[in-house]
């Protein structure tokens, strides 16, 4: 009891917001505190919610070109802690957040300072650091992580204008999503966890050729095209990002197959960062040692390309990493499984999560091949990182009292 | 017709049967329709009676929906390719060719997650998300 009390008076101090709930249609996501306080001098109807969370969110960041909130990688995130991640309800239909009971997902292009129309006179694209308000991220992200609650303005995807804010509440793992969440180095101090996605360019334009083909307004020249005008700006703002994230997850085209260029095989590389305070690298077989594994054979009979793993440490840009390497794809249950019985430290809470993981999202893209995989193991890794943060927060407290 | 002379005043009283034909129709279009749409409406619908119904769905109203519709979308992503080739081919390395391309990107990436979202979203469904208490959309467990 003793220490409930002091814990309690800790928040109280520091990470309360007081409001009054005039957009309380957006609901509760979290477990907080709740104090009701009726107002009786002046206005009888008012109720002032005194909100406080522990101050125990766990931001994580995640740099991905062009699009955000509802990417794959997001839904097989938010999917691994439970619950299915929406947009916020009764609030701007073209908001681009995703709200599930314990994670909140926004998109960083809602820190455009330039909408559409402004980048256009500038000649500028969103990728440059002049059409963002890194100030405003940087205050917003810290108030959230210290357990306030924020009005995040909305950057409107389909008009191009930047629309009325919306209300976020802090909840127990906060993403931001976008092309610059590691740019700024206040942000990237907030940081407890960052990945990036990084998409080769063969492999990039072959998906977006899938993307687009099927747009009326869209030639191969227009999307070629397209590609090659973002370029200068992609490899000097977002490219350098990946030497500071924690976790990349590169994805080229495949070694297997001689001259594929359809991009439906694919190698990912996962890197991992080592001597990142709550995150141990999955490895093959012997941490620290370099392994080459082809796991189609006697037990297992795989179809062509077949499915071959690697896993060694490296360098990357000066850090120690331990990569781990996928490349080809998988056709049944039984080589996912088999896979996964394999891999250590992937920090699932039983024998087959990552399969069940897989298999309940079976239609989305990359879930037969090293994509999804990998997407899981990170949600997993994220998952073990958020418990191991909150119950090293919940020990200080009690050394506290205890002394 | 009937035409009487009372003293220099002339009353001339014609039935009124054919015209109220016509006046008890009309109500309903003014029901149902703006009035400065008034004249424009009326009178085709009247010369047009078919066209009533599928407009209203035999007496229903229809509502149209009001979010931006893939088709929307279709016509920007268009539109922005075009702006950006007139862009670039005036000077492909400006600042504007990049952030008209930019552009491009960005709208064919709104009109992806638009086709995914329309995809799988069933109309009775999303209704029932945000009104669980009608009487559609109740659900019983015995």
């Amino acid at each position: 009891m003793a220490v409930s009390t002091v814990h309690t008076v800790q928040s109280l101090s520091s990470t309360c917001s007081i409001s009054n709930p005039t957009k309380s249609h957006l609901g509760f996501n979290q477990k907080q505190l709740v104090f009701f306080k009726k107002t009786t001098t002046t206005t009888r109807r008012a109720t002032t919610v005194i909100t406080c969370s522990a101050g125990d969110t766990v931001v994580i960041g995640l740099a991905a070109d062009s699009g955000c909130g509802k990417s794959t990688f997001m839904r097989r995130l938010t999917s691994v802690f439970g619950g299915a991640a929406e947009p916020p309800k009764g609030g701007n239909p073209d908001s681009n957040t995703l709200i599930s009971d314990t994670t909140t997902v926004i998109c960083l292009d809602d820190y455009h300072s330039l909408d559409r129309t402004g980048r256009k006179e500038k000649g500028v694209t969103a990728l440059d650091p002049r059409a963002n308000n890194f100030d405003l991220m940087y205050e917003q992200v810290k108030a959230i992580k210290s357990g306030v609650a924020v009005e995040k303005p909305i950057y409107n995807h389909v008009t191009g204008l930047i629309d009325p804010p919306e209300l976020i509440k802090p909840p127990k793992i906060f993403v931001i999503e976008g092309l610059h969440p590691m740019y700024d180095a206040r942000v990237r101090e907030l940081l407890d966890f960052s990945i990036y996605l990084d998409i080769s360019n063969e492999v990039k334009f072959a998906w977006k050729i899938q993307r687009d083909m099927a747009e009326r307004g869209h030639s191969l020249e227009s999307i070629k095209a397209s590609i090659e005008a973002r370029k200068p700006d992609f490899d000097a703002y977002i490219d350098p990002q990946k030497q500071y994230a924690d976790a990349v997850i590169e994805v080229l085209p495949t070694e297997l197959i001689p001259d594929d260029n359809e991009g439906k095989v694919l190698r990912v590389r996962l890197i991992m960062k080592e001597g990142v305070k709550y995150f141990n690298p999955v490895y093959l077989f012997d941490e620290g040692s370099t392994i080459s594994w082809i796991p189609c054979g006697r037990k297992l009979t795989c179809s062509y390309p077949g499915i071959k793993f690697s896993y060694g440490p490296e360098t990357y840009f000066g850090h120690e990493v331990s990569v781990l390497e996928m490349d080809g794809q998988f056709d049944r249950l039984d080589e996912l499984i088999y896979i996964e019985s394999h891999l250590s430290s992937i920090s699932t809470k039983f024998y087959g999560e990552v399969t069940q993981q897989m298999l309940k999202h079976a239609d989305f893209p990359g879930s037969n091949n090293g994509t999804g995989l990998f997407q899981t193991i990170v949600g997993l890794k994220i998952r073990d990182l958020y418990e191991q943060i909150v119950a090293s927060k919940s020990g200080a407290p009690l050394e506290a009292t205890k002394t | 017709m009937h035409i009487t002379a009372l003293g220099t005043t002339l009353h001339i009283t014609i039935p009124m049967a054919g015209v109220a034909g016509v006046i008890i129709t009309t109500p309903q279009v003014l029901a149902l329709e703006s009035p400065r749409k008034l004249q424009s409406v009326k009178f085709s619908l009247l010369n047009n009676p078919w066209k009533r119904c599928t407009k209203f769905g035999w007496g229903r109203m229809y509502v149209h929906p009001v979010a931006a519709t893939p088709e929307g979308i279709s016509e920007k992503v268009a539109e922005s390719v075009k702006k950006a080739e007139e862009a670039c081919s005036e000077n492909p390395v400006a600042g504007e060719c990049a952030a008209a391309w930019d552009e491009v990107e960005e709208l064919s990436a709104a009109a992806s997650h638009a086709r995914d979202k329309k995809k799988d979203s069933d109309p009775l469904e999303d209704y029932c998300k945000e009104n669980p208490e009608t009487d559609e959309c109740r659900t019983y467990d015995n």
